[in-house]
């Protein structure tokens, strides 16, 4: 069973303390109106019975003072018309006090008082009678000291009138201090009410801002703990729904920066390892560049033997064909390497980019590997025009020695030697053909790899503070690299441009048969660019070894800091 | 029928008397009070719990009754109350018994104010009121006696106003002439003066005495020194002139209740009183108030002590329930609380004693 309303809810919290206040204030109204009511109606009836009194009483004064001049004119005029204005009077006083008697409101001790006066004006209307009666005997002396005891009365009487006057006044005065009374414990009542309502709804308003501030302190802090790196679950404890909803979001958050961290960590590994493989890749090119320089040197020595020796051209040419032999498999080597630098750079920069994606979440550095990815996909291109020129430089060393071979065949017997390294150079021929073959190849790998690495830099997202700097530091080195194998490239051909020449030269040689000398002289020299040209290549290679460790430290670092997000 | 087993405890019913006792107008309404809460409790009470009188002297004084009537009021024992006797302090205790959450109970022997009609539905009494009494002296006044110029001399309180007016009114009507009205009270030095001018103006054919026993003494004896011999009348109020030695022989008065009237229930209340109490004869105010303590007896017997169930009970006495037969007569209520067709007699004093004056 669910409660009608959710009291968890800040919605529900804030509801309850504005209802709790406005009924306070509801009951205030109520209150203040009653009082009010109260007060009105009670002065209105007090105000009506004092007034009824009051004028029952007034009455009754001008009776009582109408009779009394009645039998003083009486005393001295003896008309009859101050006769019966005694009478009358006398009627009216006793009717006055009847109907002041009925009044309900009448406090005892004021009918006592009444009943006094009523007694007292008895008294001396009989007196005044009986001094009238004297006059009209002609006893006027008589009549004056009855008319004194009358006048005693009258004066005991007013004074009792007085009394009764200041009795209503007095009452009046209580009356008002009640109704102060009354409007006092009602103010009294109003504002205990109103401070209560009050005190309520800001018992309300605290326990809903600490039901908000605890719990978004708890996210704050969740959050931190997000920045700072430490990515593992959190427990956000009981919150209102509202926050509740985004604890959720939080919680879901973290479990997927903590996702997106380890395939970051998986790629900074990858990255680390093909680091390693370029390095050691490098290492291996320098070490084959040196070979080729050591060979082309060969070559060189071999040729000048070949010019002090043509008349032993079987040695010479034995010679030469080993020189040409080295040079084939050196530039083999050289396109191989090229290859597999290519590879590691496509490798590096797929992780970079899969790494910048996945921690800065930045489109634009996206978008730049991407471009990067395209431009070594494009640079790619050459390296397939190279292989073609490899091979079909091959194909034409293969022509060339097969020719060197029949010329050293007509030669006869001081062919003879010169036959057999060109059969050599015909096979060095065969086999670099076979090695640009396996580069294609290679190649093409490379570029199946920077299509799944683009595939890999779209999954890639992430943020990461600092890792914008590092991935376009990484990005730099890449670039190093890229331009390290341009110049490797470019070496290439100046090695392929030579071995080209060298062909011109065994061109030549084919004329030198009839002047040696000078065609072995030449050919020395050439041998000996070509060895210029590798060790300029052997240059390059070290400057790429070089970026190579940039670039493994660059990945030792991204690994660093992917190691610091902790999931 | 005993209704003992009923009774909650042996807890005496308190009924309140007052009345001015001390004074020889009061005294036969006490004496025939406690005759018969005597009677009663000698028959085993009301529901078997014997009644006790409280007697209270009001000294006839409007303060004093009040205080009385105060005391009476705020005693929650007290079932009802049988008084007051005079007009003036019968009508300002009314006013304490109806006011209130608890009022109570109060039945007037004698006050004929016709004012008390109008003091409250706690307030009853088995007299007729002064209107009777005036119409009825007036009717005699001018029939019996053939009078046809009369003085008045009134004493100056609600009854003898009351009075007064009453007569007033019923013997102009009937074509007399009242030839004076003089006030009168204690304090009146004397009616001399009063006589002398009626005298000298030509006389009266009757002076009707309306007011209270001790004035008209007073005044008879005033008469007797000025060899003035009208014909007297006078209310209820004198009630009592007879046995007074002031040559009241021949002085008619109107009352209520006559010790010589008919009935079983008389017989036996004057032989009952005169066994307790020697040669004495109980006056209307005696009769009434031995009425209405059987009347309470009766009452409590029906409903209890509860103060609002005894009114209501008196208030249908007559109506709802039959009325009740007592010394006076039949008694029942109006709804101003006044007795339903009681008519008064006119008596003379013959030998001291009154005797009814249709009977001479």
């Amino acid at each position: 069973m669910t409660p009608l309303v959710a009291l968890n809810t800040l919605r529900t919290r804030i509801v309850l303390g504005e209802a709790a206040l406005v009924a306070g204030l509801v009951v205030v109204a109520a209150i203040g109106i009653g009082a009010l009511r109260t007060v009105r109606s009670t002065a209105a009836s007090e105000l009506e019975s004092l007034t009824a009194v009051s004028a029952q009483s007034n009455t009754l004064v001008t009776t009582l003072f109408e009779q009394m001049r009645a039998a003083e004119q009486y005393l001295a005029d003896g008309s009859m018309e101050a006769h019966n204005a005694f009478r009358a009077g006398g009627e009216a006083a006793h009717a006055s006090q009847r109907r002041l008697q009925a009044l309900p409101d009448l406090s005892e001790s004021d009918r006592v008082v009444i009943s006094q006066i009523e007694t007292l004006q008895a008294e001396a209307e009989v007196l005044f009678s009986h001094a009238h009666a004297q006059l009209d005997l002609g006893r006027r002396s008589d009549a004056l000291a009855g008319a004194q005891l009358a006048r005693e009365q009258a004066s005991e009487m007013l004074r009792l009138l007085s009394l009764l006057s200041a009795s209503q006044g007095a009452r009046a005065e209580a009356t008002a201090r009640s109704l102060e009374q009354a409007a006092t414990d009602r103010e009294l009542l109003v504002w205990t009410t109103l401070v209560a309502s009050v005190l309520i709804a800001a018992a309300i308003a605290v326990a809903t801002l600490r039901s908000v501030e605890r719990p978004m302190a708890r996210l704050a802090a969740a959050a931190q703990r997000f920045g700072s790196g430490d990515l593992r679950p959190v427990a956000l404890g009981a919150m209102p729904a509202e926050l509740a909803q985004l604890g959720d979001a939080m919680y879901r958050l973290g479990g997927s920066l903590r996702t997106l961290v380890g395939e970051v960590v998986d790629e900074s590994e990858r990255m680390a390892t093909a680091a390693e493989d370029l390095s050691a890749i490098s290492e291996q090119l320098a070490a084959t560049a040196g070979d080729v320089s050591t060979a082309m040197e060969e070559v060189s020595s071999g040729a000048q033997r070949q010019v002090s020796g043509l008349e032993e051209s079987s040695s010479a040419a034995q010679t030469l064909h080993d020189a040409a032999d080295d040079a084939g498999r050196a530039s083999r080597k050289v396109a191989e390497l090229g290859a597999d630098i290519h590879r590691l750079a496509e490798t590096y920069a797929s992780d970079i980019a899969a790494a910048s994606k996945a921690l800065v979440e930045l489109r634009n550095l996206v978008q730049h590997t991407a471009q990067q990815v395209e431009e070594l996909d494009r640079l790619s291109e050459p390296i397939n025009e190279f292989i073609d020129l490899i091979k079909q430089i091959s194909s034409q060393t293969n022509l060339l020695a097969l020719n060197a071979a029949i010329e050293a065949a007509r030669a006869g017997e001081q062919g003879v030697g010169f036959s057999v390294v060109a059969e050599e150079v015909r096979q060095l021929a065969d086999t670099s053909a076979q090695a640009a073959e396996r580069v294609s190849g290679t190649i093409k790998t490379i570029r199946d790899q920077v299509a799944a690495m683009g595939e890999t830099m779209a999954l890639g997202r992430a943020q990461a503070r600092g890792v914008g700097s590092v991935s376009q530091g990484a990005a730099e080195a890449l670039r190093n690299i890229v331009r390290s194998v341009e110049e490797i490239e470019t070496e290439s051909q100046r090695v392929a441009g030579q071995a080209e020449r060298n062909l011109t030269e065994i061109e030549r040689i084919k004329l030198a048969l009839r002047s040696a000398s000078a065609a072995a002289q030449a050919h020395a020299s050439s041998s000996e660019e070509v060895a210029a040209a590798a060790e300029q290549q052997g240059a390059s290679t070290q400057e790429m070894a070089a970026q190579a460790t940039t670039l493994h430290r660059a990945a030792d670092h991204l690994r660093s800091l992917v190691r610091g997000f902790r999931s | 029928m005993h209704l003992a087993a009923c009774a909650p405890s042996d807890q005496p019913i308190v009924i309140g008397l007052a009345g001015p006792f001390s004074q020889q107008t009061g005294q036969s309404m006490q004496l025939a009070a406690q005759l018969a809460v005597a009677e009663l409790n000698q028959r085993g009470g009301v529901s078997g719990r014997p009644i006790q009188l409280v007697v209270r002297d009001d000294s006839g004084s409007v303060s004093v009754a009040v205080r009385v009537a105060r005391s009476f009021y705020d005693s929650p024992d007290v079932a009802a109350v049988i008084g007051h006797m005079g007009s003036a302090a019968t009508l300002a205790a009314a006013r304490v018994y109806n006011s209130g959450d608890t009022p109570i109970v109060s039945i007037s022997p004698s006050a004929s104010s016709p004012d008390l009609s109008q003091a409250g539905p706690y307030t009853f009494r088995v007299c007729p009121d002064d209107r009777v009494h005036g119409s009825q002296l007036a009717d005699w006044a001018y029939r019996g006696l053939q009078a046809r110029r009369v003085a008045v001399l009134y004493e100056n309180d609600a009854y003898g106003r009351g009075l007064r007016t009453a007569f007033r009114s019923s013997f102009t009507e009937l074509g007399g002439r009242i030839v004076s009205e003089d006030p009168f009270s204690p304090a009146l030095p004397g009616f001399e003066p009063y006589l002398t001018r009626i005298r000298i103006r030509g006389g009266a054919d009757a002076i009707l005495i309306a007011g209270a026993l001790d004035g008209g003494q007073r005044m008879l004896n005033t008469l007797n020194s000025l060899q003035f011999n009208p014909t007297v009348l006078g209310g209820d109020g004198i009630g009592g002139i007879e046995t007074a030695n002031v040559g009241a022989e021949g002085v008619f008065v109107s009352l209520a209740y006559l010790h010589e009237q008919p009935g079983a229930r008389n017989e036996a209340f004057r032989s009952a009183y005169g066994q307790m109490y020697g040669e004495q004869l109980p006056d209307h105010r005696g009769a009434g108030a031995y009425d209405i303590v059987y009347l309470l007896g009766q009452a409590i017997e029906q409903v209890g002590t509860d103060r609002t169930r005894i009114r209501d009970y008196l208030a249908g006495l007559g109506t709802e329930t039959e009325g009740f037969e007592g010394v006076t007569g039949s008694i029942g209520f109006d709804s101003n609380g006044d007795v339903v067709d009681r008519n008064v007699v006119i008596g003379v004093v013959r030998n001291r004693r009154l005797v009814s004056a249709e009977r001479r």
